[in-house]
């Protein structure tokens, strides 16, 4: 953690990002509609509190990319890697050490963040339903199933992809594809071809883990202590 | 201890080390020596199982590199070029870091991590943040990193490349001390004074092995063999008796002090001091040349590169 509150851009994403998808994005998404004479209103209103929750797992997902990203080559560049690769530790050892140092903060920023959105929702809704719409079932499963899976994708994707490169930027540019699957989710809801429904909760699930766990196994095969030492800059 | 055997390692064609051959027994001190670009880093990387050999094999602790790297890596301690410590963390965090990844237990690493940093003078500097030390004051830390899970064989490239002439001593004690605990030295250095004071055996190397032997063995083989006399004032008569010995290949006068070379010193200086002594000299002191390593390692590399 000393790292992170020394390297200003990273500590700008520990706080603007779940700024941006706890607390505003659901103020500009509900307020309006609160505010307006809207036909169905609670039934809008609870389509844009399922679509903030959707937004809500690019926290998970943005926040390790950010720290994860650091962790090879930021430490290559400072030259802190040698020392380290002549320990005893193992490559699994090491990647999963890596991969800890960026999930736990980023599980514990989601947590938090999670707490700033519910605030949010339910405060601006309470007077239109009489009752808190967060936390709900889909909640429990965005916030314990997806964004931890979320988050471990991120951060296999970011550890395979830093040890790849050979700059932090680069690393960090990269790892932002792994956006890409939220967003494919986010956006087959909007345009109604997937519900929110327990099979299509699973299947996402599933794949996320899949792909967690496939990433994991590639960045071992492909982790090389020499090619660290020798071929990076 | 450690025993090389045509150790060689390719980068895209370019040869860093060529057919490294030799020894370094238990309790020595062995300095690395040799030009930028040498192959000395490559080496200890190779033998620290960080990147591997392109031919040849290399065994540490009765273990092959390449095939037992966890349990190479369980016995050594690396100082590597840059102390790659973590900047914002403590010293004493640092130490406590590396120390648990090598599984030392509570108890042996707090003993440990007081004994080595006061050992080097760091220990009231414990809490403080490495980023705001000194060059030195990171090396030395980084040095007690190396030592922190009391390694068999401890690896120092340029240990004391960084520090002021106090803190080098410091440092070169703590090397002696060491030694005296039957710890196996492997010193990579470009300070030749520091290969000469420390080592048991010295190698010297351009990708290639040049020469390999105690310091004095190779000023004996490949140095000039220098005597220094100082007089309380020379003359020419003097000067041509020593010229005439037949020990002696010849004469140079720097004010009142005779440089004289010889082929063997230690069977020349008697002669040489009585006949000064004969022609009513007055000699105040006979040495050796100080540096006779440097220009050993100076002659060998110069004639590797012609």
């Amino acid at each position: 953690m000393a790292s992170v509150r020394k390297r200003k851009y990273v500590l700008y994403g520990l706080i603007g990002v779940p700024f941006i998808f706890a607390i505003i994005v659901p103020l500009t998404s509900i307020y309006p509609v609160m505010s307006a004479e809207v036909q169905q209103k609670q039934t809008t209103v609870l389509s844009i509190v399922n679509l903030t929750l959707l937004m809500f797992m690019m926290i998970p997902d943005f926040i390790p990319s950010v720290i994860a990203s650091y962790t090879f080559v930021g430490e290559k560049v400072n030259r802190q890697l040698e020392p380290l690769l002549a320990t005893p530790t193992s490559d699994s050892e090491l990647l999963v050490g890596k991969g800890l140092g960026a999930f736990v903060p980023a599980m514990a920023v989601t947590f938090a963040s999670f707490v700033g959105l519910m605030l949010v929702v339910d405060l601006l809704t309470f007077p239109l339903f009489g009752y808190l719409l967060l936390p709900n079932l889909l909640s429990v499963v965005v916030l314990f199933v997806y964004c931890p899976l979320i988050a471990l994708l991120s951060v296999s994707f970011c550890i395979f992809v830093s040890s790849k490169v050979t700059d932090v930027r680069a690393a960090m540019q990269l790892s932002s594809i792994v956006i890409f699957p939220i967003m494919a989710f986010y956006f087959l809801f909007l345009s109604g071809v997937i519900s929110l429904e327990w099979p299509t909760l699973t299947v996402f699930a599933l794949v996320l883990a899949l792909a967690s766990v496939g990433l994991f196994y590639l960045s071992k095969a492909t982790f090389r202590r020499e090619e660290i030492l020798t071929k990076w800059k | 201890m450690i025993k090389l055997q045509d150790l060689s390692r390719k980068f895209n064609g370019t040869t860093a080390v060529d057919g490294l051959t030799f020894e370094v027994k238990e309790g020595e001190i062995f300095g690395l020596l040799g030009p930028n670009g040498a192959g000395k880093t490559t080496t200890v990387r190779m033998l620290c199982c960080l990147i591997k050999p392109t031919t040849g094999t290399a065994f540490v602790g009765g273990h092959e590199v390449g095939k037992d790297a966890i349990k190479i890596r369980e016995m050594i301690g690396l100082l590597p070029e840059a102390p790659g410590l973590y900047g914002e963390l403590s010293a004493y965090r640092n130490l406590e870091f590396y120390a648990k990844l090598y599984g030392v237990s509570k108890q042996k690493r707090e003993e440990n991590i007081e004994r080595f940093l006061k050992m080097l003078g760091m220990w009231e500097r414990r809490n403080d943040p490495v980023e705001t030390f000194s060059k030195g004051m990171q090396q030395k830390i980084a040095i007690v990193r190396a030592m922190v899970h009391e390694p068999k064989v401890i690896f120092l490239d340029e240990p004391t490349a960084a520090l002021a002439p106090e803190s080098a001593k410091v440092v070169r004690d703590f090397v002696l001390e060491l030694k005296r605990e039957r710890r196996t030295i492997f010193l990579c250095t470009h300070n030749l004074y520091e290969a000469e004071r420390l080592c048991d055996s010295v190698a010297i190397l351009k990708s290639r092995l040049i020469a390999l032997g105690s310091p004095a063995e190779l000023e004996r083989k490949f140095g000039p063999s220098r005597t220094e006399v100082q007089l309380e004032s020379v003359s020419q008569k003097i000067v041509n008796v020593v010229k005439g010995l037949k020990q002696v290949k010849g004469v140079d006068i720097e004010g009142d002090k005779l440089l004289v070379m010889t082929d063997d010193p230690e069977a020349a200086n008697p002669a040489i001091v009585e006949a000064i002594v004969k022609q009513g000299g007055r000699v105040k002191y006979v040495t050796r040349t100080a540096y006779a390593l440097e220009e050993t390692y100076l002659r060998l590399v110069k004639e590797s590169e012609s």
